[in-house]
């Protein structure tokens, strides 16, 4: 088996179909969970909206198929590196207990589509969170993966979290919640592990930062996650503190997802 | 009212463990050594396997799978310590290039048509093997001067076999076809010869020496 495997090759069945972005944009579905118009698209997830259930259920997919991508990540984190060589075996332990909590994700997130209505394949997969999981540096690729993507689930399970509570749906909140507080530790994990390997090492530090800003940038696309109160995925301050953010840091995030939306209303 | 005075044996009358084992201290930690390599073989494997099966139900077990097995290299690596290896790489090594040769070939391929080979590799070579070497690690120690390491291997095994069985099942489920049987007996052929040459994943000796030496005739 080959070290670094590429994104294009994933193993995924007939059910699941691959799309760019620009192929997702171009998908009439879209629009339709999206919303019509620029207020309906960047409003706060809800069940009350017109578009919020179609919206939940499109989200819930994506959180599928990003736990897949999550899963899979971590799994080639514990091949593609020796032990000893480029990384400690502790950190590889982390990335095997990641896998675990990914594969147990995998199994909520698909009974939760299925009870949102939802059936495998309905909507599109593309392989942006994997991409950063194929970094060839453990560092940049822990700091990628598991403080901007894994904080990017923060924000987006309690998102849901909040969505369930205010669907009456208690099964949603309590599995989302469940998951929340498996996020915050593989935040914790990148946070700890960022640490550890670039204590005597500024320059990547500052390699892994600034990929970890390239990644958050990429997944802010419309600034649809922020600290407005509108904001259609909420910011969890919180959490991220838990998870090892500064203040700095997460102010940092929520001024790029504002200047995203300010972009993206204009 | 109790007699608190009244002598009771050291040992309660159902506990029949034995003070001597087959180990010492260095043959235990060269062992745990050994285990602690295959575990990390293993659970870097299905590891990596997991963006290469496109069976769903297959990619999450393996992900779970791999916890369970970085968890026992864990443990092994904890133990290596106590029994007087501080430096706990030195003993973390393959236990002859049989093993490397066979770890190479169990985890050789890729294809996401090969899902079959990458169980049988796994599930009816490597997990079979193990269990028999911690099995007879466990039966042949000390209960009372290796306790530790038989507690370790006791959580192991109840994994293991709980692995075993759930890789056995998806096997049997895949498995559809006198060519997919073909397949995967061809496979296990080829590993359980490098296995063989091993002589188990601790070498020589993994599971003990069950013959008898006669004295030779004049």
């Amino acid at each position: 088996m080959r070290k670094i495997f590429p994104a294009e090759e994933l193993a995924r069945d007939a059910r699941f179909i691959r799309q760019t972005n620009e192929q997702r944009l171009g998908d009439p579905r879209g629009a339709r969970v999206a919303g019509g118009n620029t207020n309906e698209r960047l409003a706060k997830l809800t069940p009350e909206l017109a578009n919020g259930p179609d919206r939940a259920r499109a989200l819930m997919h994506g959180i599928f198929v990003g736990e897949i991508q999550a899963l899979e990540g971590a799994g080639r984190t514990c091949w593609d590196f020796e032990v000893g060589e480029d990384v400690p075996l502790a950190l590889k332990l982390d990335m095997a207990r990641q896998c675990w909590d990914e594969a147990r994700h995998c199994e909520i997130s698909v009974s939760l589509a299925e009870h949102m209505g939802t059936e495998l394949g309905e909507f599109a997969e593309n392989g942006l969170l994997y991409e950063a999981a194929c970094n060839p540096d453990p560092v940049l690729r822990l700091t990628g993966v598991n403080r901007a993507l894994e904080g990017l689930a923060i924000d987006v399970f309690n998102t849901m979290k909040e969505f369930g509570n205010l669907a009456g749906d208690p099964v949603l909140e309590f599995c989302e919640d469940w998951m929340l507080a498996d996020e915050v530790t593989h935040v914790k994990m990148g946070s700890d592990w960022l640490r550890r390997l670039t204590e005597n090492d500024k320059e990547r530090l500052d390699k892994a930062l600034e990929f970890q800003k390239v990644v958050d940038r990429l997944f802010s696309f419309n600034g649809f996650r922020g600290e407005d109160d509108d904001s259609p995925i909420q910011l969890t301050r919180r959490f991220r503190e838990l998870a090892g953010f500064s203040d700095d840091e997460i102010d940092e995030i929520a001024d790029m997802s504002r200047e995203a939306r300010v972009e993206a209303a204009s | 009212m109790t007699q608190t005075k009244r002598p009771r044996e050291p040992f309660a009358p159902w506990d029949r463990r034995a003070l001597p084992g087959l180990f010492d201290v260095e043959e235990t930690a060269k062992r745990v050594g050994h285990y602690k390599w295959v575990e990390i073989k293993l659970f870097e494997a299905l590891g990596g396997w997991v963006a290469t099966v496109p069976e769903l139900d297959v990619k999450m077990r393996l992900g779970t799978h791999c916890y369970h097995h970085a968890w026992h290299a864990d443990l092994f690596d904890k133990r290596l310590p106590e029994l007087r290896e501080m430096k706990t790489d030195r003993l973390t090594v393959p236990a002859n290039d049989h093993m490397v040769a066979f770890i190479d070939a169990m985890t050789e391929p890729e294809g996401p048509e090969m899902t079959i080979e990458k169980l049988v590799g796994v599930y009816r070579v490597l997990i079979p093997h193990k269990i028999a070497a911690y099995t007879y690690h466990r039966n042949a120690t000390s209960e009372i001067t290796d306790m530790p390491t038989v507690r370790i291997l006791d959580f192991i095994l109840q994994d293991e076999f709980n692995d075993w069985r759930e890789g056995e099942m998806l096997i049997q489920s895949m498995i559809e076809s006198d060519e997919e049987i073909d397949r995967a007996m061809v496979h296990q052929t080829r590993l359980e010869k490098l296995m063989l040459a091993a002589g188990g994943i601790a070498g020589p000796g993994s599971i003990g020496d069950p013959y008898v030496d006669l004295p030779e005739e004049n």
